[in-house]
């Protein structure tokens, strides 16, 4: 097991999307952090609107909402881990280097486990990369006002490395089974940036905002993923901060939680334990649907 | 674990893609420290054969090992059977050193491996070119590099002189000899006869998916009759002269001629002569094996299997299974 991961740590090594997937992804996830903390102010004005603040008489500046720019930049950044996941098996059998990758290994079982461990390290690499990126973003972008806390940092810096591992090995998975590389880079694509999203949007609209189907739904449950750590995160300042907080019943704070979520992206998405179990359910069966569609699958 | 005999054994195996059937009940042996040829014309079913060989393909029927095991209980298959085949890719931005050492790391051979089997296919100095920049005949090389990385017992290729030119088809051809006299196994494929006549021991030639001929290249050489090509002058007169001295083989063959089996020139000549008819060509003709490799899979020889043929000594258990047109 451990030639064919060092082979297939190789195969990667010695082309070049790897890099130029994890630039165009470090560029993303820094620019679009650095924007949304720069605009800032409308979303801040918005929030202080709310009941919550006003009757918990809440300061803004002393609430971390860099988290929700953190997030929003991990959850677009997270497209790029997909894709090179999408390509690990789609491009091979594309370019029938599969062909030698199964003759050179044991069998293909082995080597399909090698690909996913070797995956889910570059998938590791890619998330820590970009989380690296968001958070130069945001220093850049916010000028240093509304940083999080280092221990909430870790939170979702730990999210966002589990949600760009599981992207990737759920890419490979779609890639394995869709067998083509452009049909892969194309249904990615179009679920991660089209699909996903409007559909997150149209459930939670229907369902006024509350957890709902949304949630269950690969995208929804990423979002969660690293949403959920922010919402929580924010509610949880704003409890301790609030000198009015008697004044707030748990119905409001829910419903801004449920707010703040939406802001960090997490559309209608549950706790982040669930959201979290949601999408890890979602990563393996594609993966397991991919690697057995390969298992089986005729080289001609 | 695998036996390293070296042998491959190939046995009632059948494929079936959708409604097609590319492989029908295909069975024979190959024996180390030889050179195997396996002809038939394209979309005869080599290719898949192969592939259910290597564990590519997933037979519908029937078994294919080597050294006894089929090719995912190999252990380190690589190391026991190294293959070139059509349409093997390349990653067209890796360089071909790049592409070796990746597979190298995957068979657990060191890189030095590397060098000597791009010095051994001469593509030492193309070794830090793009894979996709290569010509057909430099991709043959390095998929042969690469089939040579674990230094196997056993050789699989199918269609290798595509893309070559003469002088890399004499390379290959010496290549290959050279190998199975290390008591190593070839199997080889091809569509022309010619191409491998030169270098292979053992033939096994299929058709439509099913054993055409499956023996000694020695054996099918000399089981091929004599026939006389004639064009006469009056073709029944001539046809009752010969049919008079107990020669009854007479087929229309092309150009007007008649075709004569089991005879010699000389003696249709004299029997021409002797009924009055006028010869105006005659043309005796031997072994072609061109034309009995065309006959065997055009699928329209309806001759009786003659029975002697097509069993190696040691394999008599493969006999259902060969001779001339034997399943059709």
């Amino acid at each position: 097991m451990g030639r064919l991961i060092k082979a297939e740590f190789r195969k990667i090594l010695s082309t070049k999307l790897w890099w130029g997937l994890l630039i165009i992804a470090l560029l993303v996830a820094g620019t679009w952090a650095g924007m949304l903390s720069s605009v800032f102010d409308d979303l801040a004005a918005e929030l202080s609107r709310s009941e919550v603040m006003r009757l918990a008489g809440v300061r803004l500046n002393e609430i971390s909402f860099s988290v929700l720019f953190l997030t929003r930049a991990i959850n677009i950044a997270t497209i790029f881990p997909m894709l090179f996941g999408g390509l690990a098996i789609a491009s091979e059998l594309g370019r029938k280097t599969i062909t030698t990758s199964f003759l050179t290994a044991p069998n293909r079982a082995m080597l399909l486990g090698a690909k996913g461990i070797t995956y889910a390290i570059w998938g590791a690499i890619y998330g820590i990369a970009i989380i690296g990126a968001a958070t130069l973003g945001i220093v850049i972008g916010s000028g240093g006002d509304h940083l999080v806390g280092f221990s909430t940092w870790l939170a979702i810096a730990a999210a966002g490395v589990l949600s760009c591992v599981l992207w990737t090995l759920l890419g490979l998975g779609v890639g394995a089974l869709i067998g083509s590389p452009v049909g892969t880079v194309i249904v990615l694509l179009v679920y991660g940036l089209a699909l996903g999203p409007i559909s997150d949007l149209v459930f939670t609209g229907m369902a006024g905002g509350d957890a709902n189907v949304a949630g269950a739904l690969p995208n929804g449950a990423a979002n969660g993923l690293t949403g959920s750590t922010a919402a929580d995160t924010l509610a949880d300042e704003i409890q301790a901060n609030a000198t009015g907080m008697s004044k707030v019943s748990s119905e409001l704070l829910e419903g801004f939680q449920d707010t703040a979520r939406l802001a960090a992206g997490g559309l209608g998405s549950f706790g982040l334990l669930a959201s979290a179990a949601i999408f890890f359910a979602w990563a393996m069966a594609f993966l397991a649907l991919g690697l057995w569609r390969t298992q089986s699958r005729d080289i001609t | 674990m695998h036996d390293g005999s070296g042998r491959i054994e190939v046995r009632q195996l059948s494929k079936n893609f959708g409604s097609v059937r590319a492989v029908a009940n295909l069975s024979f042996t190959v024996a180390p420290g030889s050179v195997t040829g396996f002809l038939g014309p394209n979309g005869a079913g080599k290719t898949t054969t192969l592939r259910m060989i290597l564990g590519l393909v997933t037979p519908s029927e029937g078994t294919a090992t080597i050294n006894g095991m089929p090719h995912d209980k190999l252990g380190n298959p690589a190391r026991v059977v190294g293959s070139v085949l059509e349409n093997e890719g390349f990653h067209p931005k890796r360089t071909a050193r790049n592409h070796l050492k990746v597979y190298a790391a995957a068979i657990g051979v060191p890189d030095r491996r590397v060098e000597e089997v791009l010095a051994a296919v001469g593509l030492t100095e193309a070794g830090d070119r793009h894979a996709g920049g290569f010509s057909l005949g430099m991709r043959q090389r390095l998929a042969l590099a690469t089939a040579l990385l674990g230094d196997p017992q056993v050789l699989v290729l199918d269609e290798p002189a595509n893309g070559l030119d003469p002088e890399g088809i004499a390379w290959l051809r010496s290549f290959l000899r050279d190998f199975a006299k290390q008591g190593r196994t070839v199997l080889v494929s091809s569509h022309l006869l010619a191409e491998v006549e030169q270098t292979i021991d053992q033939v096994v030639i299929i058709s439509h998916g099913q054993t055409m001929y499956y023996g000694q290249l020695a054996d099918l050489r000399n089981a091929q009759r004599p026939r006389v090509l004639v064009l006469p002058s009056d073709h029944d007169a001539l046809s009752t002269a010969l049919r008079e001295e107990q020669i009854t083989e007479i087929e229309p063959a092309d150009d007007g001629r008649l075709a004569v089996m089991n005879t010699s020139a000389r003696l249709v000549g004299d029997i021409a002569l002797r009924a009055g008819v006028a010869i105006y060509g005659l043309e005796e003709r031997h072994a072609d094996l061109e034309n009995l490799f065309f006959q065997l899979t055009s699928g329209q020889y309806t001759a009786a299997p003659p029975q002697q043929l097509g069993v190696p000594p040691q394999h008599p258990q493969d006999k259902g299974n060969t001779g001339w047109g034997g399943q059709r």
